[in-house]
């Protein structure tokens, strides 16, 4: 099991003949990309900024759980988590909410909720958000699903703070994998209703060994003290 | 056992050692890379030794807009870049790699930059604050290698002047040597998390179990 982390941001298209709006790998002094308003961007493979070759998803062996989500606090972002086809956060009318606002789970953590007009009103500004939110109980990806984490906003980035401005926005998430026999266990742990974590499956794990125990104990004194 | 840091600064010793535009998207290892404050060979852990790193950090890094003035802005302490990308700092990455393998990878499996600066930074204030913390803690077992490669992406921010202060990492890590490591071993066969209260633990029964009264024959 391994801790986690993705971060994306709208930066790509660094350098001479670069030009596209997404970029596999980060580049050296990459230009942020716009980011129309009111639209959902999957950050692994949403064709702005930084991306991953393939849609996030999970093998039969492996087993991830979503521990924190974040995002710019500025311009409306929100984070929302899509497992498969389902939007893990909703509205209490049970219809689509744009996610955790960055406002509630900034990042990175201690920036301010706005991007000021001037390099002096910038620099000048001593917001600094924390968290009011907290990812618990954490998200679980079983093994064979799709995920997504998806960035919106409700104010493009374009011209923003000022007129031929683009803000730089990003988000953040933080996940631990579970592979090979952890993800079974992990497995087990969700059967057993446990909660998953690095605790409970090294738990589980001390169980199965002191089962092991008992049991070739117990077939030792069967067989009258020979093994 | 010993609680052990290690303090990387890309501008430490001569100009010739330090950090520069050049290594911009290059690794660097925090050990032995060739910049800043190094050691005098591979982080390696012998035959008697556990490593278990607890925390990596790296300088932060402030997301912005264009139009921030490049090179001469500050914003909160770190400078903006040398063309005006819309980020203070230098935008930097620590990767763990053991032996030949990095720890942290994308979704999709391909082995990536590491922890961004912004989401675990060094030196932590009320600025710049971390939304991560390396748990479960990663191992480091006897016969190893270990380290910690930083990324930077944003040139003219790694900074030439004490005020600047360059590039910096972190690494806290436990040390645990001799029977501590035997223990340290044991731990991670029985599935037990690896921590000096847990070390301790292990020690205590091992005691009691020597001191207990033997049993009567029948």
């Amino acid at each position: 099991m391994r801790s986690q982390v993705y971060e994306w941001s709208n930066l790509a298209a660094g350098g001479a003949g670069l030009t596209s709006t997404s970029t596999l790998r980060r580049t050296v002094d990459a230009q942020p990309q716009v980011v129309p308003a009111n639209r959902e961007y999957d950050i692994f493979i949403g064709g702005i900024g930084n991306n991953i070759t393939k849609p996030a998803e999970t093998t039969a062996t492996q087993f991830i759980v979503i521990e924190d989500i974040a995002c710019s606090a500025y311009l409306g972002g929100a984070v929302q988590v899509r497992i498969n086809t389902t939007d893990y956060f909703q509205n209490p009318d049970v219809t689509d909410q744009a996610g955790v606002p960055g406002l509630a789970s900034p990042y990175p953590r201690g920036s301010s909720n706005e991007l000021l007009a001037t390099s002096a009103l910038i620099a000048a500004d001593n917001t600094q958000l924390l968290k009011s939110f907290d990812l618990y109980p954490d998200v679980y990806v079983l093994p064979g699903q799709v995920f997504q984490i998806l960035y919106s906003l409700t104010t493009t980035n374009a011209d923003y703070p000022a007129a031929n401005n683009t803000a730089v926005v990003s988000a953040f998430v933080k996940y631990t994998l579970y592979d090979g026999p952890d993800a079974l266990i992990a497995n087990k742990l969700l059967e057993l209703g446990v909660t998953i974590n690095p605790n409970n499956v090294d738990w589980y794990k001390r169980t199965l060994i002191e089962q092991q125990q008992r049991s070739r104990v117990a077939a030792v004194a069967s067989n009258g003290g020979s093994a | 056992m010993r609680s052990q840091v290690y303090q990387w600064n890309s501008q430490t010793g001569t100009a010739a050692t330090s950090a520069r535009d050049a290594q911009a998207g290059t690794s660097i290892s925090i050990f032995i890379g060739g910049f800043g404050n190094n050691i005098t060979k591979p982080a390696e852990t012998t035959a008697t030794q556990f490593v278990v790193i607890e925390d990596v950090a790296v300088s932060p890094t402030a997301f912005l807009a264009t139009g921030y003035g490049a090179g001469t802005d500050e914003y909160r302490g770190l400078i903006a870049g040398a063309i005006t990308t819309g980020v203070a700092g230098n935008r930097a990455y620590i990767q763990v790699r053991i032996n030949t393998t990095d720890y942290f990878l994308d979704p999709d499996n391909v082995g990536n930059d590491g922890i961004p600066g912004a989401a675990s930074p060094y030196p932590r204030s009320t600025d710049f604050q971390p939304c991560f913390n390396l748990y479960p803690d990663v191992y480091v077992l006897p016969g190893q290698v270990f380290d910690a490669l930083v990324t930077f992406y944003n040139t003219g921010a790694t900074g030439t002047t004490v005020l600047n202060c360059g590039l910096w990492a972190f690494m806290k890590y436990t040390l645990y040597d001799g029977p501590d490591a035997l223990i340290a071993n044991k731990l991670l066969e029985m599935g037990i998390s690896i921590n000096p209260g847990n070390v301790d633990w292990y020690k205590r029964t091992l005691i009691q179990s020597q001191s207990a009264p033997a049993m009567p024959s029948a």
